[in-house]
């Protein structure tokens, strides 16, 4: 019959249960919703940055760090990109010859990395073609093609098939200019790339540089998934004695990146809870108050102290017991909406996601186990919430509390 | 056989202050099956002196016996049992719980005492049939009349068989009708079922009915008159 009563009380006041009740699915749905879009944002900055621009794995000359360059560039390159073919969870290896020049347009230079890339090999790996937005993939220029950013075109004041000249110092430190023409203006999701990289053919670099033979002084690596990372590292280490680094070795803003998403969402989720809190707590304890008389009836006629404790606890256990799973609900019902309706746009701010090398696209993502957590922290919260106004209804004085009018 | 026993008892409102007598060395004894009134003034100390004998009021000075068990040294928790095993209380507004029918407020002492379902069920059954209100079982307070919801509140404090029944003005919010037909099945109770009952009252109609009659001035017995 307590459990009867607890039930009864919190409808004696429908208005204010449904109040709070309200208060508590919408701090749910709030949280699912700020959680999704937050994952959402995190993770397409993160695969953007790894499927893009890193990769998995990387491997340079040990030296490479200290004097990145020409200098250290790794020998026998065949060697590694055959690990697709000898490691079954590579899925694309790529070389590049990375070095610092100079574009120049009739208009203006820049200062940029020249990536000196296989097209085929590249585009396994980072999907380079695809963010192409003008021009070709290095095919319809037959001598000398070059790739550049949306933006370093803009800045240059170039379109395609415009000549630029690239300058770079070869082996010998010697400044070797050459005139390339623009294949493709690319938009890649990676804002590091967009902002100072352009792709040359490896044989076109080799050329100005005067170098006999390709070679690379980075290989990047795209593994098939994710959870094969330290074991496929391992392997690679095996086979080789060069620097074999993990994207989160090479970028520690990665798990910069999750710790900050795993934090923020913490925050999001106390600062809600604790308003809940705090709205249950003035709920609770005016039910309370209300009650004084009939609580102090209650315990002249023999309720014990923790009966009324319970009672207390039990209606608050109730109204979250209601009002979280409609929360719940609410927000899985949201996420479900904007999956099966091509996402949430947020196109207006794509410039300033793009920044941060997120998408302007939203595909809310949540882990299943987050309901369940929520639901246990909203429980928590809302018997934390009884606790101050169950107490003052234990103490009640019977005799008082009868007297009060 | 004596249900309630007072020595020498008072209660000091303010002692450490200016001190107030409330009850002022007041002794008597109340046997099974008395239907007493306390009377007097307002302020004359009846409310508080039936709120130590039912235990929610500590005592300055004297003893408390009920059924032969001294009360006054009993922890909180010993009094709440004490008051649940041993004391129907009737109050002058009622009290009922308002969001449960007038069976279910019957049945909720039954239910504090652990009561079976079956004989609870009984029982409540049984009360509300001798309180008259048998059709207003499933009501709520708010839809019973004042009369009704008092023979609620009777039933109520018979519900757990106590030894006593304390009545605190419990005409006092009734009409004349209601307050007879309340008084009736009190001293229907009284007679068939030898229920002891103790009322604080001014109401003349109450006063009429009692066997015994204790009046109180200033805290003081100033007569007590058995019919």
């Amino acid at each position: 019959m307590i459990l009867s009563l607890a039930w009864k009380n919190i409808w004696r006041s429908k208005r204010r249960s449904f109040v709070v009740m309200s208060a508590v699915a919408i701090g749910v749905w709030s949280i699912i919703f700020m959680v999704s879009f937050y994952n959402s944002m995190m993770g397409a900055i993160s695969r953007n940055s790894l499927q893009h621009d890193y990769s998995h794995i990387q491997i340079h000359h040990e030296g490479y760090l200290s004097d990145p360059g020409l200098d250290f560039q790794v020998k026998n390159p065949s060697k590694l990109l055959e690990f697709p073919s000898q490691i079954s969870d590579i899925k694309a290896a790529s070389g590049r010859l990375i070095v610092n020049g100079m574009v120049a347009s009739p208009k203006t230079n820049l200062g940029i990395q020249v990536y000196a890339i296989d097209p085929a090999d590249e585009a396994a790996v980072t999907d380079l073609p695809s963010f192409l937005i003008a021009g070709d993939y290095f095919t319809n220029i037959k001598r000398n093609p070059i790739l550049l950013s949306q933006k370093l075109a803009e800045k240059l004041k170039v379109k395609v098939r415009s000549k630029v000249v690239i300058t770079v110092q070869d082996l010998e430190a010697n400044i070797r200019a050459g005139a390339f023409r623009v294949s493709g203006i690319f938009h890649s999701k990676s804002p590091r790339i967009n902002n100072g990289v352009v792709y040359l053919r490896d044989q076109d670099l080799s050329k100005l540089i005067n170098s006999t033979d390709t070679s690379f002084n980075e290989f990047a690596f795209l593994l098939k998934d994710n959870e094969s990372l330290i074991q496929t590292k391992k392997k690679m280490e095996m086979k080789t004695k060069n620097l074999v680094r993990t994207y989160r070795e090479i970028a520690p803003e990665f798990d910069m990146i999750e710790e900050g998403s795993a934090i923020s969402k913490q925050v999001i989720t106390v600062i809600v809870m604790l308003a809940l809190l705090f709205g249950i707590i003035n709920t609770m304890l005016m039910a309370v108050l209300e009650r004084t008389k009939e609580i102090g009836m209650l315990r002249a006629i023999g309720m014990f102290k923790r009966k009324i404790f319970l009672m207390i606890v039990l209606e608050t256990f109730m109204i979250s017991l209601v009002s979280a799973p409609v929360g719940l609900m609410a927000g899985f019902l949201t996420n479900v909406y904007f999956e099966k309706n091509g996402g949430m746009d947020l196109s207006q701010y794509a410039g300033a996601l793009e920044q941060y090398g997120g998408d302007a696209i939203f595909y809310p993502e949540i882990a299943q186990s987050t309901y369940f957590f929520l639901m246990l922290v909203v429980i928590m919260t809302a018997l934390m919430g009884a606790i101050y106004p169950a107490i003052k209804a234990v103490n009640l004085k019977p005799l008082e509390a009868i007297r009060k009018v | 056989m004596k249900v309630i026993e007072l020595k020498s008892l008072s209660k000091i409102y303010n002692p450490d202050t200016i001190p107030v007598r409330a009850i002022n060395d007041v002794s008597l004894s109340v046997e099974e099956g008395e239907f007493t009134a306390i009377v007097g003034p307002s302020g004359c100390g009846k409310t508080t002196l039936l709120n130590m004998i039912g235990g929610l009021d500590a005592r300055s000075e004297g003893s408390v016996e009920v059924g032969g068990v001294s009360i006054q040294d009993m922890s909180e928790s010993q009094l709440t049992t004490f008051r649940m095993q041993h004391i129907g209380f009737v109050f002058q507004a009622y009290n009922l719980i308002p969001v449960l029918t007038a069976k279910e407020n019957i049945e909720f002492i039954m239910v504090l005492q652990n009561m079976d379902a079956k004989t609870m069920q009984e029982r409540s059954d049984d009360l509300l049939d001798r309180m008259g209100i048998k059709d207003q079982r499933d009501r709520r307070p708010s839809e019973l009349s004042g009369g009704q919801q008092q023979r609620v509140a009777v039933a109520r404090a018979l519900a757990s068989r106590p030894k006593f029944v304390l009545a605190d003005e419990p005409t006092a919010n009734l009409d004349s009708g209601s307050t007879e037909a309340l008084l009736d099945i009190m001293a229907k109770l009284n007679e068939e079922e030898n229920i002891t009952f103790i009322f604080s009252t001014h109401d003349q109609r109450v006063i009429d009915r009692a066997k015994r009659v204790i009046t109180l001035e200033d805290g003081v017995i100033v007569s007590d008159e058995h019919r």
